[in-house]
């Protein structure tokens, strides 16, 4: 084990995958100069032209670039500098990648892996700062991972880089310079669609994942203090999703809270209430979501900060359920429901 | 009177005749391009009759630009097609008989109901497939040549592309990258003169799909689609320069869409007069007529024809008797 940044342990993984196969490439915009937020420092020095490259700002020319690659035998690793661009791609990552291989009946390895940063980081605004996942995760084929700690980063990176599927990896912007102790073996990987119990508990099962779990494990020691003990669950894939691990702890607690910093509307949440709801024996399960509400992010990080969920909003939910029957989303700011 | 492109035909700048096409390779791709007629003929025939041929669009009329540019090709080069016509298809090498098993949706063809013909491929001869929004192709044919010029192959990539894909934004962007990295691409703008009910001049500056991409100084290269040699001249020039590292080329081929757009078209908004006067053009009378001119007799091109009327019976004989792709067949192939 070594002590690292976030950062700097995706910068490792990067440079241990590129070393493993010459035939891996990573293409992005500024990457000469180690791409967004710097994750990539020092690749281009060490592996050069051929294996690091410096693309246009022309998303669907590269990502599209990136798939004729992969066909080729390549397994590019493609950089979006903001997640929000993916929207920009997303013909070419859900209509192209995830649909090639089924509408030609040929199953058989594509990897490519799509990294970008996601995340409020203190007004950045509307078009930098979403977390992406609830856009991605409708679409059938399509592996989107989100790692919640310096270790999980490493170690799911590592997994969506040698995996045959197409993975977006999204990385949160709050978490790069989050430290931890993260395994310094270079093939140290974690399973990409099994979920991780951060936590275990025994009132309330909490789901979060990338920043939002950091909130959680901030809740869970205040709710300890106040006698409520919540078992924290990241499921690290939000596509494939855990939901065996997810309902087995439900099936203990009762009570489930999913927290995520996206809008509710059309959330992984909700997607993940469902299955769980779907999957009660007695229908007596009491289940909430924390999310943010149906709102742009505002670049006046003041009040960015009065609308993003965080560890406050979780107790909010944990205390409500355990008091309560009645289960109604908790999102900052009374903000209406829509 | 609004010009038309059967009325403007004063700018084609053809190449000089650098590789002219061989009789063995005329004989070849005028075999092809009969097959297709064939192929779309029979299609358009059981259309008639109230039979489905499911996401049918018929190249007649094009069978030139679709079969010279693959001809020159090698089986590792990459070809990426368009939806209109099967004859890039058959030029690289893919039977008919897969062909039309995909096209209706019969196991044997080459993805079982999932794709059907617009989805067809097969990367063992240089198809990897075809995405089906426009446009996307432009990025994968990039990827595609950067594949090759990072494996220091000779290897070259064709991109075919009609009206709708050249008006999407990805053209600029994999352009860009293909001189910037001197990529081994070549683009074939197909001019059929219609995108579905639009004609090309409302949607390209004086109807030329190649005019824009002059600024990139490259070859940008407009020639009669429906003139085999010149075609085939001008397309292995491209080859040439794309195999040995200098880059992209553009060829814009001037044809017609003899027939409607689609299946369910009924293609009334193109005028009958123009219909005539581009049939008198027709590539497969062109390249019967230069075969002769080569020294060809009749009867071999008759015996050409009898082989492919053979073919065609063979490939439909084939259809009906084939068993429906269903969905068990390819469950565990794409649900996970």
């Amino acid at each position: 084990m070594t002590i690292l940044t976030t950062r700097a342990a995706l910068n490792a993984v990067l440079r241990s995958e590129l070393k493993r196969h010459r035939e891996t490439v990573f293409l992005g915009e500024t990457t000469r100069d180690g791409g967004a937020a710097g994750v990539g420092i020092g690749l281009y020095e060490q592996f050069g032209p051929d294996q690091v490259i410096e693309t246009p700002v022309s998303e669907n020319g590269f990502f599209g670039a990136a798939l004729g690659l992969a066909l080729a035998g390549f397994r590019p690793i493609v950089e979006c500098y903001s997640a929000d661009f993916l929207l920009v791609v997303a013909n070419e990552i859900i209509n192209d990648f995830p649909k090639w291989r089924q509408q030609q009946a040929r199953p058989g390895a594509l990897p490519i892996t799509v990294r970008g940063c996601m995340g409020a980081n203190r007004g950045l605004g509307p078009e930098h700062s979403q977390c992406m996942e609830s856009y991605l995760h409708h679409a059938p084929g399509l592996t989107v991972v989100v790692p919640g700690s310096p270790a999980d980063a490493a170690g799911l990176l590592r997994a969506a880089i040698q995996s045959p599927e197409p993975t977006v990896f999204l990385e949160h912007r709050r978490l790069y310079d989050v430290v931890g102790e993260v395994p310094e073996d270079e093939d140290f990987v974690l399973p990409l669609g099994k979920g991780y119990v951060v936590r275990r508990g025994r009132d309330v099962t909490v789901v979060a994942w990338a920043w939002m779990r950091q909130e959680a494990e901030l809740a869970a020691t205040t709710l300890e203090a106040e006698g409520i003990s919540i078992e924290i669950i990241d499921p690290r894939t939000i596509s494939p999703m855990d939901f065996d691990l997810i309902k087995s702890s439900v099936q203990r607690t009762g009570i489930l809270v999913v927290a995520e910093e996206a809008p509710l509307t059309g959330s992984v949440g909700a997607e993940i209430l469902a299955r769980v709801m779907e999957s009660s024996r007695d229908g007596k399960y009491r289940a909430t979501r924390v999310a943010m509400p149906n709102a742009i992010h505002p670049y006046s990080s003041t009040m960015e900060r009065e609308i993003l969920p965080d560890a406050k909003a979780i107790c909010d939910a944990v205390r409500e359920l355990t008091r309560s029957t009645q289960s109604k989303p908790v999102i900052a700011h009374n903000a209406a429901v829509n | 009177m609004e010009s038309t492109l059967a009325d403007s035909r004063d700018d084609l700048s053809l190449r000089t005749h650098a590789h002219p096409i061989s009789a063995q390779e005329l004989i070849k791709t005028y075999h092809l391009m009969l097959l297709s007629r064939r192929f779309d003929e029979r299609c358009t025939q059981l259309l008639r009759q109230g039979k489905l041929v499911p996401h049918y669009h018929s190249g007649v009329g094009q069978e030139a630009l679709m079969v010279a540019p693959v001809i020159p090709l090698k089986r590792a080069d990459q070809m990426i097609y368009t939806h209109r016509g099967y004859a890039h298809l058959l030029a690289k090498g893919i039977s008919l008989k897969e062909i039309a098993l995909d096209m209706f949706m019969k196991v044997g063809g080459t993805n079982c109901g999932l794709g059907g013909v617009m989805h067809v491929s097969r990367p063992d001869l240089g198809v990897p497939g075809r995405e089906g929004v426009f446009g996307g192709r432009f990025g994968i044919a990039a990827g595609l040549a950067l594949a090759a010029k990072l494996r220091k192959t000779s290897d070259v990539v064709v991109c075919f592309y009609g009206e709708a894909a050249g008006s999407r934004g990805i053209l600029y962007e994999a352009l860009n990258m293909a001189v910037l990295w001197s990529l081994p691409l070549i683009l074939v703008a197909e001019n059929n003169g219609w995108s579905f009910t639009s004609r090309t001049e409302w949607l390209y500056p004086q109807g030329r799909m190649s005019r824009v991409w002059r600024g990139f100084d490259i070859p940008v290269d407009v020639v009669d689609g429906n003139d085999v040699d010149a075609i085939f001249s001008s397309m292995t020039a491209a080859i040439d320069r794309a195999r040995s590292g200098k880059g992209p080329s553009i060829i814009e081929g001037l044809t017609y869409r003899l027939d409607p757009h689609i299946w369910y078209d009924d293609g009334l908004y193109q005028p009958k007069e123009e219909i005539a006067r581009w049939r008198e053009r027709d590539p497969l009378v062109l390249a019967a007529a230069r075969l002769r001119a080569m020294g060809r007799r009749d009867g071999e091109l008759d015996a050409i024809g009898e082989r492919v009327q053979a073919e065609i019976e063979d490939v439909f004989r084939a259809v009906n008797e084939a068993r429906d792709a269903r969905w068990q067949d390819v469950q565990g192939l794409v649900v996970r």
